[in-house]
């Protein structure tokens, strides 16, 4: 009785095709948890017996296509015919590239790599630095900063595992440089994103830069490095489910500037110290990634001033702490989550001539987002977060004793975003970002969309559109928060192709200003007034290209921008070209490595028309431009062993004199001229030598990747 | 009690028939295999594997026909489709069986297949991993040949990159070829690598 029903034989049997009807040869055809199964012919047939009966489910698969599952009785699993739906998420389906930058593994997705990052001769071990080698951004040398299409530095926010950092850069004075402060050691994905970003991301006007820590370090290690400019130390430490890296470095340029003096008057050269702390612990089904950073920073110098024979003397001390904790989980098969809250102590103790300034900025920010996955093809995200600054400010000087200025600046948002895959070659993201804040009683609401279509097999175009506001800054809203926020719209056409080891894009973009601060004096003061009639536009072309291919050895990338953009806000009079602006920036990265000499050489130069300044012997507002700007900097790598790299850089090597502005005197001389002083780089060349050193149990890892 | 005792012999039957219908089933694979049916055998292991949610070895081996495979294949989006689905197989592997040293070899070796097609992007990101694994095999089984020989290879290629002598290795491999001799692994356990340690060891040789 028993055996009767196992000794008869189905025969299965069908067709696998693609959707277009082709068929698919070698697609692998099974009963699911039987060893009963076949292999599609060349024109997709297939045929085989079982001894299974009842419901069965019938397993259809084949590479770079979605299995196909079909459950149903076995006796009727005859002629059947197959259609398999391309799998969208291989590597040659079309991407969402409007605007963003990605520097990763993905070599079809990712324009710089990670590598790059700090290995670019420019950058000084900066990724910021890097970054500026992208189109988009502006040439702005005596900030350091991002300066992203007619946008203010400010307009870029900065976010560590999805999570803000509220102070990013280490505060400097003015025509001195600032630097990210956080070490590249500890990133492995970076998206630089020109606009038009997800609604994830709010309080950024132009652009976000995304940095994820390490989820998991390769092995116990320390590194070493000794510069010409202080020293870092850094170790590693692993365990079966968590890890910690420490990093530490020291920064003092008074040795340095021994030997290059500069043309600042220094009392006290740069001095800092920083750490770094990156703990990781795995869970079954989520990972906690905890990372702190503190760092000291004290300085005190005597600039010129046109205005001020004897020169303007300026002491700071900063003291910086950042702690960001992050957690990504898996919650049941369709349902993720991340979640991650920050923390950000600042205070700034500064001395200008004979004021004395001291500022303090708590800042808080939480946020968690969970992600459906309905299929392949759809996918949802909601989330919500929360920033809380309170910012406190106490100005002395020997004339007035001001009252503290403080205002608690409380924004909360929800977002959500869905993610579609209509084929692998059409790909949108829509989403939606409410905020309110608490200081302006403000409701605001941002949409976001992309669209991306694949033209052909190498190339793509992508268009995207997104509302943009943030808050005015700290320097603002310390003297008036009876405002609103500021906004952007984006409207971004991207096209793009790659082909083997090669990229070129083009971005074409309009940037609409809505709402900027004004006021009447010729700085953010007490007795000014604010308002939020400012307004602005920016338009511009983005052109790119990379190839690490056509000559063996050799990579690089050049990056144009045409900005065209004027703006009526600050205390302008009416709409002009701000200060930061260069209409053309052109640049060009190279890296060489020559096998025979263990060694990496890698070449920067970088061109940008002049920018704007205001000449008070003729008439207008900003009415004049700098003469260009030029940069070539070059760098050498030299491997001693796996384990040992000699790095030399210079910054500048034809010693080109730029100049970045000009400040005029506030009064005439006898001829009623006003007189200037050309505002330079401290020094028109930098040399930089350090010695990198890697001790690991296993001897092969290196510091290469943290040049 | 009747009913019980056939249930009972019932369910023992099956189970031995389970048993035997793995055994089969991977004699099969094998089979098609060494007829140089290499897509027929990795379908019929990814059955095997589908089928058997406990058993590490068919996973295993459907990610070394997807490594071996990504060796000859030109078309970057291929071996890139290869090398991940041999990834995903390796992992379900994993998962099955921990502190596994054929596996924590198998995954080196996947590395070191993304590092071959792109060593500019995946060097180093993978190069100090690979390391690291052959390091952990080493440690669960230091006298395995497979492990010292895909340990020594690898070990060769670094110093070779930068220039350092790879002499010093050649003495594991030697090691490796003599256990070679005696190597009798379990029923279906992977065994491979006599001819490649044979062919490092001549180039020692010279």
């Amino acid at each position: 009785m028993l055996s009767i029903p196992l000794m008869a034989q189905t025969i299965i049997s069908g067709i696998v095709t693609d959707i277009k009807g082709l068929p698919i040869a070698g697609a692998n055809i099974y009963l699911q948890g039987t060893y009963d199964g076949s292999t599609s012919n060349d024109s997709g047939q297939f045929y085989f017996s079982t001894d299974e009966t009842g419901d069965k489910t019938l397993i259809v698969s084949f590479l770079s296509f979605e299995t196909f599952e079909l459950t149903t009785q076995v006796t009727v699993m005859n002629k059947l015919e197959i259609k398999l739906r391309e799998d969208v998420n291989t590597i040659d389906a079309v991407i969402l590239s409007a605007g963003t930058f990605s520097a990763g593994d993905n070599s079809k997705v990712s324009v710089l790599k990670a590598l790059d990052v700090v290995t670019t001769a420019s950058a000084l071990g900066d990724f910021v630095g890097a970054l500026q080698t992208l189109p988009g951004t502006t040439t702005v040398a005596e900030d350091g900063r991002l300066f992203v299409r007619g946008g203010e530095a400010e307009e870029t926010q900065i976010f560590i595992d999805g999570i803000r950092v509220f102070t990013p850069y280490s505060p400097t004075t003015n025509n001195i440089p600032t630097r990210g402060r956080y070490s590249p050691f500890l990133f492995d994905g970076i998206t630089f994103s020109t606009g038009g970003y997800s609604a994830e991301y709010g309080q950024a006007l132009s652009s976000v830069l995304l940095l994820n820590t390490i989820d998991e370090p390769d092995q116990n290690k320390t590194d070493i490095g000794i510069m010409s400019v202080g020293a870092t130390l850094g170790n590693t430490q692993k365990w079966n489910k968590s890890s910690l890296s420490v990093n530490a470095s020291y920064t003092n340029l008074a040795p340095y500037l021994l030997l290059f003096e500069d043309r600042n008057d220094w009392q006290k050269p740069f001095e800092g110290a920083s750490g770094e702390l990156v703990f990781r612990q795995k869970f079954n089904s989520g990972l906690l990634k905890l990372y702190a950073a503190f760092d000291a920073t004290n300085f005190e110098l005597i600039q010129e001033d046109i205005n001020i024979v004897e020169g303007v003397k300026f002491k700071l001390n900063n003291n910086n702490l950042y702690f960001n904790g992050s957690y990504k989980g898996v919650l049941s098969d369709n349902w993720s989550m991340s979640s991650g809250l920050s923390y950000t102590y600042a205070n700034n103790k500064l001395g200008i001539i004979d004021n004395a300034i001291d500022n303090t900025e708590n800042s808080f920010h939480a946020k968690v987002v969970f992600k459906r996955r309905f299929n392949n093809r759809f996918k949802l995200n909601v989330g919500t977060e929360y920033f809380a600054t309170k910012f406190n400010e106490l100005f002395e000087s020997s004339a007035i004793q001001q009252t503290p200025l403080r205002f608690d600046n409380n924004i909360s948002a929800v977002f959500t975003e869905a993610d579609l895959v209509f084929s692998k070659k059409m790909a949108m993201k829509a989403g939606i970002r409410a905020e309110y804040s608490e200081i302006f009683k403000q409701f605001t609401v941002a949409p976001r969309i992309s669209i991306a279509y694949k033209t052909d097999k190498n190339s793509q175009i992508s268009l995207a559109y997104g509302d943009f506001f943030q808050q005015p800054n700290n320097d603002i809203l310390k003297f008036n928060q009876d405002l609103e926020s500021q906004q952007t719209s984006h409207y971004i056409l991207n096209y793009q192709y790659n082909w083997d080891g090669m990229i070129f894009r083009a971005e074409a973009y309009f940037k609409d200003y809505q709402h900027l601060v004004k006021f009447n004096t010729d700085f953010p003061a007490f007795n000014s007034e604010f308002n939020n009639l400012g307004d602005g536009y920016s338009k511009g072309i983005d052109l790119f290209w990379r190839d690490n291919k056509s000559v063996k050895n050799l990579d690089y990338w050049v990056s144009y921008s045409y900005l065209d953009t004027e703006r009526d806000y600050r205390n302008f009079p009416s709409a002009a070209v701000p200060s930061f602006v260069n209409n053309h920036n052109f640049s060009v990265v190279g890296k060489y490595w020559i096998d025979s000499f263990k060694s990496q050489v890698g070449l920067s130069y970088a061109y940008a028309t002049g920018r704007t300044y205001t000449n008070p012997n003729e008439v207008g507002f900003l009415n004049a431009t700098t003469k260009p700007f030029n940069n070539l900097s070059l760098n050498w790598a030299y491997l001693l062993s796996p384990q040992k790299i000699l790095y030399f850089s210079v910054n500048n090597a034809l010693g080109t004199r730029n100049i970045n502005g000009y400040q005029y005197s506030d009064t005439p001389d006898v001829n009623g001229n006003f007189n200037r002083r050309a505002l330079r780089p401290a020094a028109d060349q930098f040399f930089f030598i350090g010695f990198f050193w890697t001790i690991s149990e296993k001897g092969t890892d290196n510091q290469l990747n943290n040049l | 009690m009747k009913r019980i005792i056939t249930i009972l012999i019932l369910a023992f039957t099956l189970a031995l028939n389970a048993q035997s219908n793995f055994e089969k089933g991977m004699q099969k694979a094998f089979k098609l295999w060494e007829d140089n049916k290499l897509n027929e055998a990795e379908q019929f292991f990814e059955r095997i594997a589908a089928a058997e949610p406990d058993e590490w070895l068919p996973n295993y081996y459907v990610a070394q026909i997807n490594s071996i495979k990504s060796w000859n294949e030109n078309d970057l989006e291929v071996v890139n489709a290869q090398l991940t689905k041999a990834q995903d197989y390796l992992n379900n592997a994993m998962a099955i069986s921990k502190d596994n040293y054929n596996i924590l070899v198998m995954q080196a070796q996947i590395y070191t297949n993304w590092i071959a097609l792109d060593g500019r992007t995946y060097g180093m990101k993978y190069s100090a991993k690979v390391t690291e694994l052959y390091n952990q095999a080493y440690a669960l089984a230091p006298v395995n040949p497979m492990v010292i020989l895909s340990r020594a290879d690898w070990n060769m290629g670094s110093a070779r990159y930068f220039g350092q002598d790879t002499k010093p290795f050649c003495k594991d491999v030697e090691k490796a070829l003599a256990l070679f001799e005696d190597f009798k692994p379990e029923l279906f356990h992977p065994n491979w690598g006599r001819r490649r340690a044979a062919e490092i060891l001549e180039s020692c040789n010279k």
